[in-house]
């Protein structure tokens, strides 16, 4: 009878410590299965992309795709600089307080060069891609240019900074950059870590 | 939790069907390591159908682009190796086990009355399984694939009347190239997997129904115990639930084994010509399959005439089908029919040669050894209905024996 | 019985004789090298400096290399990144077009990263040892394991030039115990190559076997103590 019993205890107890390290095994057996799915080597390669910018004309934008996402780049003429200054009071972040941009994008072109600006082109609000509307007068009377977004209406500047009153909270993104290759390349690297793009 | 449990077994039948078949289904007590092999079978199969799953995502059925994806997920995809490995040892540990398996079937008369269904749907699995193992092989796309593909498509020709329309379905082109692979990818991954799980779910209902054999070859059911149950049985669930588990352990250890330090089994489990892409216009010096495929290569060589080789192959694959009936014996283990027993010997020797001979290269030295195995592999099977009807036996005991 | 296992051994001896018989070729010699990290640094340099030039090996990536071997973005970059489309993250190709390689040399130079899967290291060692002058092909060289191959010797400068018996009739920079050294170290990175998962497979080896023997012992004691009711 005891013989039972004794059984009985040791069957249990094996039963459960075998399960538990059963368990934990089959926990990290199934780890690289799971990771198996993560994104691969290949997209990390894919991560950078490099635009020849010597074809863009002045007052032109050219639309590239970066990490699957469009970026915007202009080739600014010195009246859309100028209509800059002019919006701000009309703005709801003018002066890049939120972290959309890299430092050495932190003024007023939210540029490295005034003339060449790049910048993601994901509205802020529900992630649509605005619309480039940079003559004047194109949207209403007093439209100096920007981009309007056709989802729900938010308006942005010539720099992508945000005007108030609108769906969208803040300024569109600038990823960072640099000029390759004697400054015939723009080469957009990665997201600027604070920013948020919608 | 128990008032849960109580409200889905009163409407799905678990608790019927774990009594029937685990903790109320009786098996032999004296099953030795011939008799894990079939759970390990099962298990193989689980882990073919993950690790191919996750193989899946990664896999492109391109001829431009297999072979590279293959590599994608040797180099890019994060611990993508594990997925390879794991699927190409999967493939050869799946034949390992299952000849050990047939092979119990074949040492401890298994076949026998009432059994040959159970032996049927089983060979029936076998030889989807080399299908299965065929199709898998063509996917990544090495020179190999590409070749053995084409020698295995060429056979399907040979059929009489409509050989060239079936092997233009199997093949879907001119060559093998992307409708190749698309189809042999749906096969593959979709078709015949669901063939391969529904044949182990009927193989098990019909295991079940009758019950298991054992090493003594005789039938425990024909002895019952007071309370109905045989004498000599035990029920599954625990006693050969917890012996599975055990065996499944050290089955992984040596899995794993082979996984981290062996994968290639230096070129048997993983054929080095295959790590070349796929060349239409240039045959590998030889052209070998996998080794579990070697001894019906070996057949198919040793006669020379196409319609003839393939008649052969076909012979060697039918005439188990008729073991059950073949053998005549009413004593059903080796243990108790020395005879017998030389039969097998002679029969494992010859699918053994017949397989290092189908791995070499074609050569004419190796016509007659692979004519003389493989007349005793068919002898084997056609001598047997007379050796077994005149042959001596030992005694058969009442009541099995627990070593 | 004992006839059937005569017969048997006597057909396996002829077989293998046979088979012995057709592959009269070059034997191959084995290289001695410990697969660690110093001999596959070694061996990457030599194969960016001598081989990256003709022959690609695109499904390895530097940023792997890195990884693998212990090296810093810094030190990849100075070390191994050398052709001018070399990237990070990107494959170790060269700047040599498909086209241009048929023209020059005859042949395209294949690209080697599972070369010592497809030949084997024992084939890959003797190989780049077996080279020899030879001014009846349009290289000057021909070589005992690949007759007619299209490759030129480029470690001649190293290893010395050879006539077809085998005789040194131009001394490289080194001996032959270091020139031996320097194809091992080579034939050890084209094996790496081939495998980077190597590396980690050896490294998780132990851990894994360890669990799973763990694991085999308590479902042993398991097994055993749920049998004890059975006689």
């Amino acid at each position: 009878m005891s013989d039972n019993q004794i059984d009985e205890k040791r069957r249990k107890f094996l039963t459960t410590v075998t399960s538990v390290v059963g368990a934990a095994g089959a926990g990290l057996a199934a780890t690289p299965f799971v990771k198996s799915m993560e994104p691969d080597a290949s997209v990390q390669a894919a991560s950078t992309t490099t635009v020849d910018i010597g074809a863009i004309g002045p007052g032109e934008q050219v639309t590239v795709k970066w990490q699957d996402k469009p970026v915007f780049i202009v080739n600014r003429t010195p009246e859309m600089l100028a209509t800059l200054k002019k919006v701000t009071p009309e703005l709801l972040d003018p002066d890049n307080k939120l972290p959309q941009q890299p430092p050495y994008c932190n003024n007023m072109y939210r540029s490295r060069k005034p003339e060449w600006f790049v910048m993601v082109g994901v509205c802020t609000h529900l992630c649509c891609t605005p619309t480039f509307k940079p003559q004047q007068g194109s949207v209403n009377p007093k439209w100096l240019g920007g981009y309007h977004c056709p989802c729900h209406g938010s308006f942005y500047d010539l720099s992508g900074r945000v005007f108030k009153d609108v769906p969208a909270p803040r300024n569109m993104a600038i990823p960072e950059y640099e000029f390759t290759d004697n400054d015939t390349k723009i080469k957009i690297t990665s997201l600027y870590p604070k920013s948020k793009l919608c | 939790m128990k008032g849960l449990t109580d409200w889905i077994n009163d409407r799905l039948p678990f608790r019927e069907l774990a009594r029937e078949h685990l903790t109320e289904y009786y098996a032999p007590k004296n099953f030795n390591i011939w008799y894990v092999f079939g759970s390990l079978a099962l298990l193989v199969l689980v882990i073919q159908i993950v690790s191919g799953y996750f193989l899946l995502i990664h896999y492109q059925p391109n001829e431009d682009a297999a072979f590279d994806s293959v590599q994608t997920i040797m180099f890019d995809v994060k611990w993508g190796w594990v997925l390879r490995y794991t699927h190409t040892t999967g493939a050869s540990m799946f034949f390992i086990v299952v000849y050990l398996h047939m092979f119990r079937g074949l040492m401890y008369g298994s076949y026998r009355k009432p059994r040959e269904l159970l032996w049927i749907i089983g060979f029936i699995i076998y030889l989807t399984l080399m299908a299965e193992a065929y199709l898998g092989y063509v996917l990544p796309f090495g020179n190999m694939s590409f070749w053995g593909g084409k020698v295995i498509t060429s056979i399907i020709e040979a059929v009489p009347y409509v050989g060239d329309w079936l092997g233009s379905l199997a093949r879907g082109g001119f060559g093998i190239g992307t409708p190749t692979l698309n189809r042999f990818m749906g096969m593959h991954v979709v078709l015949v997997p669901l063939v391969l799980i529904a044949l182990v779910a009927v193989h098990v209902l019909a295991l079940h129904k009758v019950g298991s054999n054992n090493p003594d070859g005789i039938e425990i059911k024909e002895h019952p115990g007071p309370d109905g149950k045989p004498l000599d049985g035990i029920p599954f669930h625990p006693f050969y639930t917890v012996k599975d588990i055990f065996g499944t352990c050290v089955f992984l250890t040596a899995f794993c084994a082979i996984v981290l330090y062996a994968p290639t089994m230096n070129g048997l489990f993983i054929e080095l010509a295959n790590y070349t892409p796929a060349n239409p216009l240039k045959t590998p010096p030889d052209i070998t399959p996998a080794w579990y495929l070697a001894p019906f290569y070996a057949m198919l060589r040793s006669v020379p005439n196409k319609l003839g080789g393939i008649g052969a192959l076909g012979l060697a694959v039918i005439l188990p089908f008729f073991l059950p009936w073949l053998d005549r014996n009413p004593v059903k283990s080796v243990r108790y029919r020395p005879v017998y027993l030389g039969m097998l010997a002679v029969l494992v020797i010859s699918v053994f040669v017949l397989g290092w001979i189908g791995m070499q290269p074609a050569s004419p030295a190796l016509l007659l050894p692979g004519r003389i195995f493989l007349g005793l592999y068919l002898l084997f099977f056609l001598t047997l209905p007379v050796v077994s009807h005149f042959e001596p036996t030992k005694q058969v005991p009442q009541r099995v024996n627990m070593s | 019985m004992k006839y059937a296992a005569a017969l048997i051994a006597l057909t396996c001896i002829m077989s293998a004789a046979v088979v012995q018989a057709q592959e009269a070729q070059v034997s191959l010699k084995s290289p001695h090298y410990s697969f660690d990290r110093q001999t596959l640094i070694r061996g990457a340099k030599l194969f960016v400096d001598r081989c990256l030039t003709c022959h690609t090996l695109k499904y390895l990536r530097y940023s792997r290399v890195g990884e693998d071997l212990g090296l810093s973005k810094a030190q990849v970059k100075n070390m191994l990144m050398a052709p001018a489309n070399a990237e990070y993250h990107a494959g170790m190709i060269n700047t040599m077009r498909p086209g241009d390689a048929t023209k020059w040399l005859g042949a395209a130079p294949p690209d080697l990263t599972l070369e010592a899967r497809y030949r084997g290291t024992d084939w890959i060692y003797t190989y780049l040892k077996s080279f020899y002058v030879d001014s009846s092909r349009p290289s000057g060289w021909n070589n005992h394991v690949f007759p007619h191959v299209a490759m030129p010797d480029v470690l001649a400068m190293l290893g010395g030039e050879r006539d077809r018996q085998g005789k040194l009739i131009k001394q490289g920079s080194l001996n032959q115990e270091q020139f031996d050294q320097v194809v091992a170290d080579l034939t050890a990175w084209l094996q790496y190559t081939s495998d980077p998962s190597k590396i980690q497979r050896m490294s998780l080896g132990p851990w894994v076997i360890g669990f799973l023997v763990t694991l085999s012992i308590l479902t042993y004691l398991l097994k055993r103590v749920y049998w004890r009711a059975v006689h």
